[in-house]
C-alpha cells in the first residue's frame, strides 16, 4: 500500500467501520458517535471543579473495554472516546474558571485572571467565545503538528536505534520526567524507583514470582488497573476531600452572572487576538511534545508571553493582563489546549506516555491489544498491510472529527455546562470513588483488586500530601516491563555485554542526557531556594 | 514544624538499603544475571537492583537539596480525618464483600433457602445487595463525615446515586459483574 492508500483505508475504517444505529436509513459510524460522546463527556467534566479529563478516562475505560471486548475492532470506539474526552475537558476546565473564578483543570488556572474580570465587567459570554475559539485553534494546530512530527520521529527512531538505544531512550526519558515533575528531582526520583519497585513486584522469568514475599497475593503482581486508578483517581479523591475539610464547599451558593453590552466576538477582536492564539499554539505544541511537563506551564508560558507582547502592542484603553483583556485568556486557553495533540507524538512515535491523559491511551491499547504505539507502527509496508498504521490513521481520523464537533457545538456545550459548577463535591467525590472501584471490578472481578486500588489510593495521597508528584510514578509503572525487556534483549544481542548501554554515541548522549538533566533541575532547584 | 523532606529523604535511602541487602537477595529467583546453557542473560534481580538503586539516589539528592531550607508544616488532624475517610471506605468494601452472603446465611437460619450464594449472584435482589449497601455506606458515610453530621438528605441521596450506579453499570452490560459476584 501507498501512504495515500493508508491514509484513506484510515479514514474508511471510522466512517464505514461498525455502525452504532441508522438514522433515516443511513448508517451512523460507531467511533464517531463515541468521539461525539467523549467529547460531550470531557467539556462537562471539565466544567466540574474537582475532576479532570484523565480521571473520566480512567473511569471510563474498563468499562468501555468490558463493553466492546478485547478485540482490533474495538480500538477506534474506544480510543476515539476517550481523545474525546481529552479534547472536550482542556475546553470545559475554561467554564468555571471564567465564570466563577474556580479553574476546573489546574491548567485553567491562568484563564481566571483575565476570564473572570471579563465576567466581572458583564462580559462572560464573549470571554467564552474567546475561550473556545483560541482553545479549538490550539487543538487543532497541536494536532496537525501531531500528524506531521509522528511518522518522522518514529522513522527516525526505527532507523537509528537498536535495543541499547531504546533502553538508553527509556532511562532519559523517565529521568527527564522525574526531573521536571513537581520541581523537587528528588522526590521525582523517588516516584520513579516506587513505580518501578511496584511494577517489578510478582514479575520476571524464573518461577519465582519475585519481590512477592512468598504470598500469593503479591505473586500475580500489581495490575495496572489497579496501581493506576489507585494512585490517580482514589488517591485525588482523598486529597481533594481532605481540601473540602480545610475550606466551605463553594460549589453550593454561587453569585448571580448577568452579562450587559455586546457580547458577539468582532472580526477586529478575533483579528487582534490572532496573534496571541499563534504564539501560544507553538509554544503549547512544543511543550506538549517533551514528555511529563504537561498544561499548566504551557499555560503559564503562553500567558507570559502573551502579557510581553500585550505590553508593547496594547491598544489604548484597554484593560491590562490580569485586568480583563480578551488577549489574555485568548493566550493561556491556546497554550493549554495546544498540548493535547502534540502529547501524542511521543507516545505514538516512541511508546512513551508524557502525561496522564497519554497513559490511558497507552493502557487502552495494552489492554485491547493488537495496537503496539511505538515506532514500528509507522512502517509503511508496501507488500503486507500494516493495519497497526491504518489504525493510526483511522486515530487521527478521529482526532480531526472531535476537533470538528468542538468547533461546531464546543461552544453551545460550553455555555451548558456551566449547571456542573454547582453539584456539590461532597456528594461528587465519593460517586466518583465508587465508580472507580466499579470500573476495576469490571476489569479485574476480584475484591482483592479494591483493595489494593485503596492501598494504591492512600500512596497516592500521601505522595501528594508530601508534594510528590503521582505521575512519575504512573510513567514508571506503565514503562517497567518495556524498560526490562529491552535491557534482557540488548544485553542479549550485545552477547551478554555489561556496557551494553554504552556500545553506541547515541545511547551514551541519552544516558548523559539523563544525567545532565537531573543534575541541571538540582541546579535549578538550589538557586531558587537561594533566592527564597 | 516537621523537617518533613529530610525525614522523606532519609526514609528512601534506608528503604533502598533494605531493598538492596535484603529484599532483593532474600526475594528473587535469579541474581542479577544468570548463565544458561552457556548464554549470559540478565537475572531477576537486575531490575530492582536498579530501582531501588534510584531510589536510594532519590532520597540522597532530595536530602541534599534539603541542606538549606527545609521544609512543610504538616499538621495532624488532617492525617486523622483521612483516616477516618479510609476506614469508612474500608467499612464500605466490607460491607460489599460480606452482605450478600451474610444475609444468605441469616435467610438459611430462618430456612428460608438452602442455596449457596455462587448460584444466586446473578439473581435480582442478591446480585445488587453488596454493592448497594457497600456504596451506600461509601458514599452517605463519606459525605456525612466531611459535612460533620448525619442527614437524611444524604441518605436518600446516596441511595439514589448507587440505585442509578446499578442501572447506569449492571443494566445495559451484560457481561460487567458488579462486586463482590466476580469472586463467586
Amino acid at each position: 500500500m501507498q501512504p495515500l492508500e493508508y491514509i484513506l483505508a484510515g479514514m474508511q475504517a471510522v466512517i464505514f467501520g461498525p455502525a452504532a444505529f441508522e438514522l433515516l436509513g443511513v448508517p451512523i459510524p460507531l467511533t464517531l458517535v463515541m468521539v461525539f460522546a467523549g467529547v460531550v463527556t470531557g467539556i462537562l467534566v471539565g466544567a466540574t471543579p474537582g475532576l479532570a479529563g484523565p480521571m473520566a478516562m480512567a473511569i471510563s475505560l474498563p468499562i468501555l473495554i468490558s463493553f466492546f471486548g478485547y478485540n482490533v475492532e474495538a480500538l477506534l470506539p474506544v480510543l476515539g472516546f476517550l481523545i474525546g474526552i481529552m479534547k472536550g475537558a482542556t475546553l470545559g476546565g475554561a467554564v468555571p474558571a471564567i465564570l466563577f473564578n474556580t479553574p476546573g483543570t489546574p491548567d485553567a488556572y491562568m484563564t481566571t485572571l483575565d476570564g473572570y474580570p471579563l465576567t466581572q465587567r458583564g462580559q462572560s459570554r464573549k470571554a467564552l467565545k474567546v475561550a473556545h475559539l483560541s482553545s479549538v485553534s490550539g487543538d487543532t494546530f497541536s494536532d496537525i503538528a501531531l500528524f506531521v512530527c509522528a511518522p518522522f520521529v518514529a522513522l527516525m527512531v526505527e532507523r537509528h536505534l537498536d535495543f541499547p538505544e531504546k533502553t538508553a531512550l527509556l532511562i532519559l526519558s523517565l529521568s527527564f520526567i522525574a526531573a521536571v515533575i513537581g520541581g523537587s528531582p528528588g522526590k521525582g526520583l523517588i516516584s520513579v524507583a516506587l513505580g518501578l519497585i511496584a511494577v517489578f513486584i510478582g514479575g520476571g522469568e524464573d518461577f519465582y514470582p519475585r519481590l512477592s514475599l512468598g504470598t500469593d497475593a503479591l505473586a500475580g503482581g500489581f495490575s495496572i488497573m489497579t496501581a493506576i486508578l489507585g494512585v490517580l483517581i482514589v488517591g485525588a479523591v482523598l486529597k481533594e476531600y481532605e481540601d473540602l475539610w480545610h475550606r466551605s464547599n463553594l460549589s453550593g451558593a454561587r453569585e448571580r452572572i448577568v452579562d450587559h453590552g455586546d457580547q458577539r466576538l468582532t472580526r477586529a477582536e478575533v483579528l487582534r487576538i490572532a496573534p496571541y492564539i499563534g504564539q501560544s499554539s507553538l509554544v503549547g505544541t512544543i511543550i506538549g511534545a517533551l514528555p511529563g511537563i504537561g498544561t499548566t506551564l504551557a499555560a503559564a508560558l503562553g500567558y507570559q508571553l502573551g502579557r510581553a507582547r500585550y505590553v508593547r502592542r496594547r491598544p489604548e484603553g484597554a484593560p491590562a493582563f490580569g485586568e480583563g483583556a480578551i488577549e489574555g485568556v485568548a493566550a493561556t486557553e491556546a497554550a493549554n489546549s495546544s498540548v493535547s495533540g502534540s502529547n501524542l507524538i511521543p507516545v505514538l512515535g516512541l511508546g512513551i506516555p508524557g502525561n496522564a491523559a497519554a497513559v490511558f491511551i497507552i493502557l487502552a491499547t495494552d489492554s485491547i491489544g493488537g495496537f503496539t504505539p511505538g515506532p514500528s507502527v509507522f512502517r509503511f509496508s508496501e507488500s503486507v498491510v500494516n493495519t497497526e498504521l491504518v489504525l493510526v490513521f483511522g486515530l487521527f481520523t478521529a482526532m480531526l472529527f472531535a476537533n470538528l464537533v468542538n468547533w461546531t457545538f464546543g461552544g453551545a456545550f460550553m455555555r451548558a455546562a456551566t449547571v456542573m459548577v454547582r453539584v456539590p463535591k461532597r456528594t461528587l467525590l465519593p460517586v466518583v470513588l465508587l465508580l472507580t472501584f466499579t470500573a476495576v471490578y469490571a476489569q479485574e472481578p476480584s475484591m482483592e483488586s479494591l483493595w489494593f486500588t485503596l492501598g494504591f489510593g492512600i500512596l497516592g495521597y500521601l505522595m501528594r500530601k508530601v508534594d510528590m508528584s503521582p505521575l512519575p510514578f504512573v510513567i514508571a509503572f506503565v514503562l517497567g516491563g518495556s524498560l526490562e525487556n529491552s535491557a534482557r534483549q540488548a544485553f542479549s544481542a550485545t552477547g551478554g555485554d555489561p556496557y551494553f548501554l554504552f556500545s553506541s554515541w547515541i545511547s551514551i548522549i541519552f544516558l548523559a542526557g539523563s544525567v545532565v538533566t537531573v543534575v541541571l533541575a538540582l541546579r535549578q532547584k538550589r538557586t531558587n531556594s537561594t533566592r527564597a | 514544624m516537621y523537617r518533613l523532606n529530610i525525614y522523606i529523604g532519609s526514609g528512601a535511602v534506608l528503604f533502598a538499603l533494605v531493598g538492596l541487602f535484603l529484599w532483593v537477595p532474600q526475594d528473587t529467583g535469579t541474581g542479577l544475571v544468570v548463565q544458561v546453557r552457556r548464554q549470559v542473560t540478565i537475572g531477576d534481580a537486575f531490575a530492582p537492583t536498579i530501582a531501588f538503586s534510584l531510589m536510594a539516589i532519590g532520597g540522597a539528592l532530595l536530602l541534599i537539596e534539603q541542606r538549606q531550607h527545609t521544609s512543610i508544616k504538616v499538621p495532624l488532624a488532617p492525617f486523622l480525618h483521612t483516616a477516618a475517610l479510609v476506614a469508612v471506605i474500608a467499612f464500605g468494601l466490607l460491607l460489599m464483600r460480606h452482605a450478600g452472603p451474610g444475609l444468605l446465611f441469616v435467610a438459611e437460619g430462618f430456612g428460608g433457602t438452602d442455596t449457596e450464594y455462587r448460584l444466586l449472584r446473578e439473581t435480582f435482589p442478591w446480585k445488587y445487595i453488596g454493592y448497594f449497601l457497600g456504596g451506600v455506606t461509601m458514599i452517605g458515610g463519606m459525605a456525612s463525615l466531611s459535612a460533620g453530621r448525619l442527614q437524611a438528605r444524604t441518605a436518600l441521596i446516596a441511595v439514589a446515586v448507587t440505585m442509578g450506579l446499578i442501572a447506569l453499570v449492571d443494566v445495559p452490560f451484560d457481561d460487567l459483574l458488579l462486586p463482590p459476584n466476580g469472586d463467586y
